[in-house]
């Protein structure tokens, strides 16, 4: 059983949130589809009470 | 004695329907229709007999040179495994499994019930039967043995989609046949079970690795489920299992028709041990899942066939020493890139840029907003650097997964 920890998207020049989540252990961007396992596990992650990590500073 | 009587005509007396020969009848030639049943076998044809005018033939079991012929279903296209054959490794050709679910060979993966250490390198291997070039080969580094609801096996998921020709869910549910290479040295009872997800429901059968280090081809029928429908979508349609190892709580009863009510792992008291020993190894080559009930001959793919229909679940794009630029200047005016896919994928698929040199980038599908840059379709990036105009990959390669 791997275990992950996630870094939140960085907001756009307008500050808006972005549709992905980061796994950084093994660097992916994971969309927020529902047909992805990968985004089903990090529900799974957060519905344990987890929180992701701030995004970075995009500039 | 020899007597000969010439006559050119014999008919049925008055009264009589039937003119019976007690023997043998020889003619050299037979003229006329043949009307009603023809039974018994039809052996020690020879000189090139031919068969004329025949509008259908109607059987369930029907052998030409050796090659049985589907009793139902397309005579290509037949397989619905996708890279049976095992030649497609775009992930690479050899796997340290340990506890986690891996990939490995395109479309195979390794399953774990509670965390169980596999312990082994899973290679594409040469060694392979008679037709093919490769197989999917288990090789045991340390010995572990499953306690409890442990297991450990190899299994290949099936896209719902490509199953409702099977008319799962009504009267008409189809049965399938699965065949398989498998090797070991370690003979025994193995089991194989398949899993229908939306059903919830499970078959689960026993084979026999009979000969130690020899190929065998192992058939099993699987009837078709005819209480429950496979949903129409790109989800999980069937779920199939090769176990390796099975704790004593996922012991059940060997069963060819569907049953349970859960996804889990199981397998018969009859499972041996692959992990019992370092000096085992297990083969596995030229899987095909074909409807009907006849196994017929290997569906060989062309490579750029069996790729692109792997693409559809993993797609590995090579970039080393790639550095892209970009007409931006500033924070305000980025580049854009867009990589689009050689085929559709399954889903949004989990991007990777694998060993992490991928940089100064950020998943978008339009500079500055939020609309996502990872689809199905394609992959979208945007240049991140203020007073920088572009991204750079150095080496390794992006990797986007939509597996099942």
């Amino acid at each position: 059983m791997n275990t992950y920890t996630y870094k939140k998207a960085p907001l756009t020049e307008s500050g808006n949130s972005q549709d992905w989540v980061f796994r950084i252990e093994d660097r992916c961007v994971i969309p927020f589809s529902e047909g992805n396992p990968d985004y089903q596990e990090y529900l799974a992650w957060l519905e344990e009470g987890n929180e992701p990590l701030p995004a970075d500073d995009p500039s | 004695m020899t007597s000969k009587i010439v006559v050119n005509n014999i008919e049925a007396d008055a009264g009589v329907s039937t003119v019976t020969f007690s023997s043998k009848v020889s003619a050299t030639e037979f003229i006329g229709p043949v009307v009603g049943n023809v039974t018994g076998d039809a052996t020690g044809l020879s000189g090139s007999p031919t068969l004329s005018g025949i509008t259908s033939i109607s059987t369930t079991n029907l052998t030409v040179n050796g090659n049985a012929y589907p009793a139902t279903g397309p005579l290509s296209n037949r397989n619905l495994i996708i890279n049976g054959a095992m030649q497609v490794a775009q992930r690479g050709t050899s796997f340290a499994v340990t506890t986690s679910e891996t990939y490995t060979i395109d479309r195979f993966q390794t399953g774990h019930g509670g965390s169980f250490n596999l312990n082994s390198t899973i290679t594409q291997s040469s060694t392979a039967p008679a037709g093919f070039t490769s197989s999917l080969k288990v090789d045991v580094t340390s010995t572990s043995t499953p306690t409890a609801t442990q297991n450990g096996l190899v299994q290949h998921k099936v896209e719902a989609q490509n199953l409702q020709h099977l008319q799962y869910g009504t009267s008409g549910a189809q049965t399938c046949t699965l065949t398989f290479w498998v090797r070991s040295n370690k003979t025994g009872t193995y089991c194989l079970q398949i899993l229908q997800q939306d059903a919830s429901q499970y078959q689960l059968h026993e084979y026999s690795i009979s000969s130690a280090d020899t190929w065998e081809q192992k058939t099993i029928t699987i009837v078709g489920n005819t209480a429950t429908a496979i949903n129409n979508d790109n989800g999980k349609g069937f779920d199939i299992r090769w176990h390796l190892a099975c704790g004593s709580d996922d012991h059940v009863a060997a069963s060819s028709t569907w049953t349970g009510s859960s996804e889990g792992f199981f397998a018969t008291s009859n499972q041996v041990n692959l992990f019992d020993s370092t000096s085992n190894e297990w083969y596995l080559a030229g899987v095909q899942l074909e409807v009907g009930s006849v196994a017929t001959p290997f569906e060989h793919r062309s490579y750029g066939d069996e790729l692109a229909r792997c693409q559809r679940y993993y797609l590995h794009i090579h970039k080393a020493g790639t550095t892209g630029y970009g007409d931006g200047a500033s924070q305000t005016a980025r580049s854009l890139t867009t990589i689009t896919f050689p085929v559709q994928m399954r889903n949004d698929p989990t991007f990777s840029d694998a060993n992490g040199s991928f940089s100064r980038y950020r998943v978008s599908s339009t500079i500055g907003e939020s609309a996502t840059g990872l689809t199905a379709h394609y992959l979208s990036y945007t240049t991140t650097d203020s007073g920088s105009n572009y991204w750079q990959l150095t080496g390794g390669y992006f990797s986007y997964n939509a597996e099942l």
